[in-house]
């Protein structure tokens, strides 16, 4: 027992964990031409460069990121002397390390209090999964912000389930403002949080009083504070920062066309049209099967049975269904999974469980293999392989989903202790 | 119109008298072995009307073509481009229409079969601006293109039914002389709208097999003038000048040909010790080539400029819009990155820099880069080290997507940059007064005007590297890779999915409704 026994021990391992990743990459920076930091940790330093100077963050090429993110991370920007250079630098790793452990409290915090986990399991699952999982801080260490946002989406479940509606609201405006996606989880939130969530009397049987009894004061207070927040932000760095924020943090994502290969399946089709050779405009529909299940279908199904499960869902179909998808979006539902693998028939079933990480892993090394003959030697390997690595990848994909929408049904990963 | 033919003859060719002959009204020459430069010089008012138009617009305009074939560039020739069409413009007004000069470029470089030239319908949107370093050289050119074209052909082909088919007398001489830019290792066309007057330049650097034969006839008109020189280049007194020395004549003019003895100072000046450089791309390119310019070590002793003057090895890159560098990755000045490089740093750079665009979207022609490179440390050198006896600078590039092919490939024309020592000479010098002085050639304007220029030769039978870019196969008629199967194909797969989830979904919905679940976690208690 012993090690997962005691919560101190869980977490200064994880954060001696990043520290050493962090002494690690600035010595392999500064005695490698081959950099441990991440390309997109240049492209925040560079802004907040441009921020520190009175510029504005869009004067960088390729920052398509809220200021927010060049704000937090001017400290980079410090001039100084050798060694104080290099701890200026790596504040933002530090930030986004710091992120990732504090996520990984508030999620251990969650299924201690909410779920009644015993600290130890808890400790487990969120060791095994985030806190120790080597990808995790590495790619925070790297300083990427992806870590930013694990922290936001355990705070705004945090909030939610601690029922602190206008705090969750304004986490949620916060999370969309800093990387869109987040706004799926607050259509499962204000599903889940029905009347009889805040322990009201339930509404009458007729529709009309169905309709009103859905009109609670947490969903007002929860929208409220999430549009709010969301607005409030937009206008500031509207107003700091004009078009070139909205296009570069709003429009260029939506707009994109991602023509260059990634593990999305309608990647081969996106540079086929991208070029012109397409006859069907069948990509411009793309949002339809992926909006249809995130935004209705998942959270009006499973978020009233398990509010984190369907969370995992909408997610792992946002992911799935994307038109465009890189490793990095994998990160955005491994810090729901302490939620729902205790539970899952993944973990039930040990050969469910292994064959689907088998499957996704196999998916995932026929497609690496095939892009890596793309991308080194120069092979043309867009059809077949790429094509098929891409549909066979998204398979797995929604088979699993399969898995987590049964699981979800059944009530996995849902809240134990009565409400309050 | 103007002529001047001037043969340069390298110390060890042999001259005989009876090679130059001149009479009152023409000059003979028999098989001379030497390099040939042709400057014909037409004003405004002999051109056709179409050309015209288009000049009168232009504050300045000059072209440079440099042949894909490896030649050896000697003083005072010795500047180079690399190979391809380069195009700088200076509208007279800046917003002046630029459609008739697109259209002009569209015949000079010919139907092209390369998917990738870049067509130029409107100069703003596929030309580039180059960098201007500083407002002291504003010797820049607020306009620039570049396209790779291998033959002169078309560019022949429309001087002839232009230019030759004005002229009344001299219409077959015309034909002639045109016809001979095909075989030339460079051509120069200047125009400025101060001198009014169109210049023409071919320069051959070796002669045709036999020597050059050929015979300069006395012009018909009075206001046309042929000037010839038979010429020899030494090093001058100071190491910024040229000394020439040889026969120089002005036919139907002079009576005999007149010996002659001059200098002047030169930006360009030839390396006394050969010195070459050998581009490639090592295999396999993937979708990110690196460059490689390996020079003999032998190859990298300082040129002989003043020893006050400040000396540095540059290479400049012209990169079609089909290959680019990142600019964050190649401006860093992390040490490790450029010493594992062999660059000092990034100089200039212009054109399009767009990292994530594919070339179908990309609309100007592509880029240039200026880089200085690192050179072997003296002691190094001293040492005479048994290490290889190469030295190798390379720059890391990157593919941009180019459109589908049935064969799953494309070829990417990448010319061989440029490699010089650019030196600060010590004073004021004028080198405008040089005759044979060359300017705009890209990389010229990125320095000041007193700068030395040493070019390294291109070490190699063909000065161009062909990539293969990989591409979306796609096959036309009844082959395995159609559009459609693609279309289809994911089609498919994206809607059964969907539906695959939908019914998992119905299936829960079914079973348990979508209201909330009040069963207590049985797994929990497991534990």
């Amino acid at each position: 027992m012993t090690l997962f026994g005691s919560p101190a021990r869980v977490f200064l391992a994880a954060t001696a964990l990043r520290l050493i990743l962090l002494a690690y990459g600035g010595w392999q920076d500064a005695h490698s031409a081959v950099k441990y930091t991440d390309i997109d940790y240049m492209v925040f330093t560079d802004a907040a460069r441009y921020v520190a100077k009175g510029e504005s963050p869009y004067a960088r090429d390729t920052y398509r990121y809220t200021p927010l993110l060049a704000w937090m991370l001017l400290p980079t920007a410090w001039e100084g002397a050798a060694p104080w250079s290099t701890l200026t630098f790596a504040f933002g790793k530090v930030l986004f390390a710091l992120s990732d452990v504090l996520a990984g409290w508030l999620v251990v915090q969650l299924l201690v209090r909410c779920y009644r986990f015993p600290v130890e399991r808890a400790l487990r699952y969120v060791a095994a999964v985030w806190l120790w999982n080597p990808m995790v801080a590495n790619i925070s260490t790297r300083g990427s912000s992806e870590g930013l946002l694990g922290v936001l989406v355990a705070a705004l479940l945090w909030a939610t389930l601690t029922k602190r509606s206008i705090l969750a609201g304004f986490i949620l405006g916060l999370a969309v403002h800093f990387k869109i996606y987040p706004f799926i989880y607050g259509v499962s939130i204000l599903w889940w949080w029905d009347a009889e969530r805040d322990g009201l009397a339930m509404a009458g049987s007729g529709l009309l009083s169905k309709a009103l009894g859905f009109v609670t004061p947490s969903r007002v207070k929860f929208t409220a504070a999430a549009l709010a927040s969301f607005v409030a932000l937009n206008l500031v760095m509207y107003i700091q920062y004009g078009q070139p924020f909205l296009h570069h943090t709003f429009f260029h994502h939506l707009t994109r066309i991602d023509h260059r290969h990634n593990f999305s399946p309608y990647s081969t089709l996106l540079y086929l049209s991208a070029a012109g050779g397409a006859e069907t405009r069948f990509e411009a529909l793309a949002f339809l099967p992926q909006l249809i299940l995130v935004v209705v279908a998942v959270p009006l199904v499973l978020a009233k049975k398990s509010l984190t499960t369907a969370m995992l869902a909408q997610t792992f179909t946002f992911v799935s269904f994307n038109k465009v998808c890189t490793s990095q979006y994998f990160l955005w539902y491994l810090i729901l999974l302490p939620f729902y693998l205790p539970s899952s028939s993944l973990i039930r079933k040990p050969t469910l469980g292994v064959s689907a990480t088998i499957l996704w892993i196999v998916g995932q090394a026929l497609w690496l293999h095939q892009g890596y003959n793309l991308e080194f030697l120069g092979l043309p390997s867009f059809v077949p392989g790429l094509f098929l690595a891409g549909l066979f990848f998204f398979a797995v994909n929604v088979w699993i989903l399969g898995i987590i929408v049964q699981d979800g049904g059944d009530g996995s990963g849902e809240i134990t202790v009565a409400q309050k | 119109m103007k002529q001047r033919i001037t043969f340069i003859q390298r110390v060890d060719a042999g001259f005989d008298p009876q090679q130059a002959v001149l009479t009152a009204s023409s000059l003979s020459i028999r098989s001379l072995d030497a390099v040939r430069e042709d400057r014909i010089t037409v004003g405004l008012d002999e051109l056709p009307e179409e050309l015209r138009a288009v000049l009168e617009q232009s504050h300045e305009f000059h072209l440079r073509w440099a042949s894909e074939r490896s030649f050896d560039a000697v003083a005072p020739f010795s500047s180079r481009v690399s190979p391809g069409l380069h195009v700088h413009y200076t509208p007279l007004q800046p917003e002046s229409s630029s459609e008739a000069l697109c259209a002009l470029l569209r015949t000079v470089v010919g139907p092209n079969k390369d998917a990738q030239y870049k067509d130029c319908s409107k100069l703003e949107d596929s030309f580039v601006t180059p960098p201007l370093l500083s407002t002291q050289f504003a010797s820049s050119d607020s306009l620039q293109y570049y396209t790779h074209l291998p033959s002169t052909q078309s560019l022949v082909r429309y001087i002839q039914n232009t230019v030759c088919n004005q002229s009344r007398t001299d219409g077959p001489e015309c034909h002639t002389r045109a016809d001979a830019l095909l075989s030339a290792d460079s051509v120069d066309i200047d125009y400025d709208s101060i001198s009014h007057a169109l210049t023409v330049s071919g320069l051959w650097t070796s002669p045709p097999t036999g020597g050059w034969t050929d015979q300069f006839q006395k012009p018909a008109s009075a206001a046309d003038q042929i000037e010839f020189g038979l010429l020899g280049a030494d090093p001058g007194l100071e190491p910024e000048e040229i000394k020439m020395g040889g026969l120089l004549a002005v036919v139907g003019q002079d009576e005999k040909l007149k010996p002659t003895m001059f200098s002047f100072p030169s930006r360009h000046q030839p390396l006394t010790e050969p010195s070459s450089y050998a581009v490639s791309f090592a295999p396999p390119t993937g979708l990110h080539p690196t460059m490689s310019i390996s020079m003999p070590r032998s190859s990298l002793k300082r040129p002989p400029a003043p020893s006050d003057a400040t000396c540095a090895l540059h290479t400049y890159l012209t990169l079609p819009s089909t290959i680019f560098g990142d600019q964050y990755q190649l401006a860093t000045t992390d040490p490790l990155f450029l010493e594992s490089h062999n660059l000092v740093a990034l100089r200039a750079l212009a054109g399009e820099m767009d990292l994530e665009a594919p070339d179908w979207v990309v609309q100007r022609w592509g880029s240039n880069w200026l880089l200085e490179l690192a050179t072997p440390l003296e002691a190094e050198d001293a040492a005479t080290t048994p290490g290889p006896s190469n030295w190798t600078a390379t720059i890391p590039l990157h593919l941009r997507y180019l459109p589908p092919s049935e064969t799953g490939h494309r070829t990417a024309y990448i010319p061989w940059p440029v490699v010089f020592w650019a030196c600060t000479a010590e004073d004021e010098t004028n080198m405008g007064v040089n005759p044979f002085d060359r300017t705009n050639l890209g990389w010229d304007s990125l320095f000041g005007p007193q700068t030395l220029f040493y070019q390294l030769q291109p070490a190699g039978g063909r000065l161009v590297e062909e990539i293969d870019v990989p591409v979306l196969r796609l096959e036309g008629g009844d082959g395995y890779f159609q559009s459609k199967y693609i279309e289809f194909g994911t089609c498919v797969v994206i809607s059964l999915g969907f539906m695959w989830v939908l019914w998992q979904l119905a299936r829960v919905a079914w079973s348990s409704g979508v209201g909330n679940t009040r069963t207590e976690d049985v797994h929990d208690k497991k534990e």
